[in-house]
């Protein structure tokens, strides 16, 4: 039973999101329990998952039943894994939340959950895929309920939603390109075949143009920094209840395929008319790290502010991904189960200020009167944790990146990610300068903060200290897998 | 750049994927229209397909079936059947894109009904 479980994990979301619309024809109230009921469940199942990997080890599932060369072969390694458990429990605690700031219309309307089932099934699609092209079909299906799902509040955002499908889709094509040339190139598009066959090819123009191609095509879904224009417009007006779960897992699940592919088909030294390609990523990641935070310090609109943070987060872990070095690797990928939490916890921490206090802009928080005490102890712990210091798991991310670039002598990729850390601390200054604010003259009443809303803003929060106090364990199971 | 010239000519599939791509781009960052934009994505989109199917024909190859007959011989002529995997890839590639023309589609209705324009200046000019 146990080594079904990667399809399972697939099946339950997706036929929930198809069965959705038919079961709750008669009564539409039933629409959000179920779909709590079934990401509940996955959270679970995706527990039960990493427990069986990591006592029996990676389970390679061939889809059908058909073995690896002919059939399509899915991969749940260790890392799989954990992404795929951080997936499901951010979208079951951005779920709760937006229970409480969903727009009323949308609150009993199926299609909302009947995306939100679908888009994760694509997601945990991506992250077991060990195939190319079956990479490229699992990021349409989470894309189309991306896109939908921006524009579901209607108004202005059905116009960056479309950019964002423009985008979004050359980006996906862009990929199918690069899936073409390399079955060219070497005639196979099995991950585990491909990392054989390809180091001989190297030189050929097929291979290089084809690699380009899927980064291209990944680095407009990460929104890699000169291609990351899509997502703050789509961030900022996409529906306050949506925007932490898209924040916490598209960009990350991106950047999760292409490490992948990184990680089996380019390894270190490989060069390219004599650049080296990890050099040159790692370079890409630095540019993205530093102007990322930059440009987020000189937003005012809190979303947007947050969005450009996520991009600046997205040049740290490619960095870390690209330094060539098990510890900077392990680093990066645990910063990335720590950014997606931290992007969730950010967007509900948005989402709730726009809610109760119609603050959309600095100014407009700084206007704002009597603060609630979760809100302000979720914002210092979300701020810890996205500075980069202890107990927080973005510390010992950041750290472990900052280890590796100096044990390869990389300094500027080390000096990158303090800077990153330094501009993240400015632009939490200027919150915090707008919301411990103290505003002259008239009071106003006291936000309550509703249980379930204080319940998933305090899970996020928790689940920052908790991987910060059990960074160790968790990094160090990192790093085992990826030795093996 | 005679011989460069040469050796595009051998390939005139290439040549006619490189165009159609390179107008599909141009198309989409020209226009303001965002129909004529979705029209420049698909564009760009059949250019990937035709070069799927581009580089996987075969002179003279037939349905890639073995029957029991043939399939019983020892040595199976490999240039004699065609590759089903691009031509999968593609049906596969093919049902994708029709679903993002779905997708944009409505949203494309969805912003005409809103804000009664199809530019994109205009309509992100209008208040909220």
């Amino acid at each position: 039973m146990s080594h079904q479980l990667p399809i399972l994990l697939f099946l339950l979301p997706f036929i929930g999101g198809v069965a959705l619309p038919l079961v709750t024809a008669k009564n539409r109230a039933l629409a959000q329990p179920l779909t709590l009921l079934i990401m509940g469940l996955l959270v679970v199942l995706a527990a039960i998952n990493l427990s069986v990997v990591l006592s029996t080890g990676s389970i390679h599932y061939a889809l059908g039943g058909w073995a690896a060369p002919i059939g399509i072969a899915w991969l749940d390694d260790p890392l799989a894994a954990v992404v795929v458990l951080t997936i499901s429990g951010v979208s079951l605690l951005s779920l709760l939340y937006g229970r409480l700031v969903v727009p009323s219309k949308l609150r009993q309307s199926t299609p909302y959950y009947t995306l939100i089932l679908l888009m994760l099934s694509g997601l945990v699609g991506i992250v077991f895929a060990a195939d190319l092209f079956n990479i490229f079909v699992f990021l349409e299906l989470a894309a189309l309920p991306a896109y939908a799902l921006v524009g579901i509040g209607g108004g202005k955002a059905l116009v960056y939603a479309y950019r964002y499908l423009l985008l979004s889709s050359f980006g996906a094509t862009l990929y199918l390109l690069g899936v073409g040339h390399l079955y060219a190139a070497t005639g196979t598009l099995n991950m585990a075949d491909l990392a054989q066959r390809l180091p001989s090819l190297m030189t050929s123009t097929a291979v290089v143009g084809g690699l380009s191609f899927l980064f291209l095509g990944l680095a407009i879904k990460m929104a890699l920094l000169p291609l990351h224009t899509w997502l703050p417009d789509a961030y900022e007006k996409a529906p306050s209840s949506v925007a932490p779960l898209l924040a916490s897992t598209i960009t990350k699940v991106a950047i999760v395929a292409w490490v992948r592919i990184e990680y089996s088909l380019i390894t270190p030294g490989v060069e390219v008319s004599h650049v080296p390609v990890l050099v040159f990523l790692e370079d890409l990641g630095i540019i993205a790290a530093i102007l990322g935070g930059a440009l987020a310090l000189i937003q005012t609109d809190i979303k947007r502010m947050f969005a450009y943070g996520g991009i600046g987060h997205i040049g740290l872990i490619l960095i870390g991904a690209s330094l060539g070095n098990s510890t900077a690797f392990a680093g990066a990928m645990f910063y990335l189960i720590n950014d997606a939490v931290m992007q969730a916890a950010l967007f509900m921490l948005a989402g709730a200020l726009v809610h109760y206090y119609r603050a959309h802009t600095l100014d407009q928080l700084r206007q704002a009167s009597t603060r609630s005490a979760w809100l302000s102890s979720v914002l210092i712990i979300v701020a810890i944790s996205m500075v980069g210091l202890p107990p927080t798991g973005g510390f010992f991310g950041k750290w472990n990146i900052i280890l590796g670039a100096l044990q390869e002598q990389h300094y500027l990729a080390a000096f990158a990610v303090v800077a990153s850390t330094l501009l993240t601390l400015a632009y939490f200054v200027k919150v915090f300068a707008a919301w411990f604010h103290q505003p002259s003259g008239h009071t106003a009443r006291a936000a309550v903060v509703p249980p379930s809303l204080g319940f998933s803003m305090g899970s996020a929060a928790a689940a920052m200290i908790l991987l910060g106090l059990f960074s160790d364990p968790v990094f160090q199971f990192l790093l085992a897998s990826t030795g093996a | 750049m005679l011989e460069l010239i040469q050796t595009w000519a051998q390939r005139p599939n290439f040549i006619v994927f490189v165009i159609l791509f390179l107008w599909g781009v141009y198309i989409m960052a020209v226009h303001p229209n965002l129909v004529k934009k979705l029209i420049g994505l698909y564009i760009v989109q059949t250019s990937a397909v035709f070069f799927l199917v581009a580089f996987s024909a075969k002179d003279g190859a037939t349905v890639p079936v073995l029957d029991a007959k043939s399939a019983a011989q020892a040595a199976i002529d490999v240039g004699a059947y065609a590759n089903p995997l691009p031509h999968v890839l593609t049906v596969t590639a093919i049902v994708v894109q029709v679903a993002t023309l779905g997708v944009s589609l409505a949203l494309v209705t969805g912003i005409y009904r809103r804000f009664g324009s199809l530019d994109e200046q205009e309509v992100l000019e209008q208040p909220e």
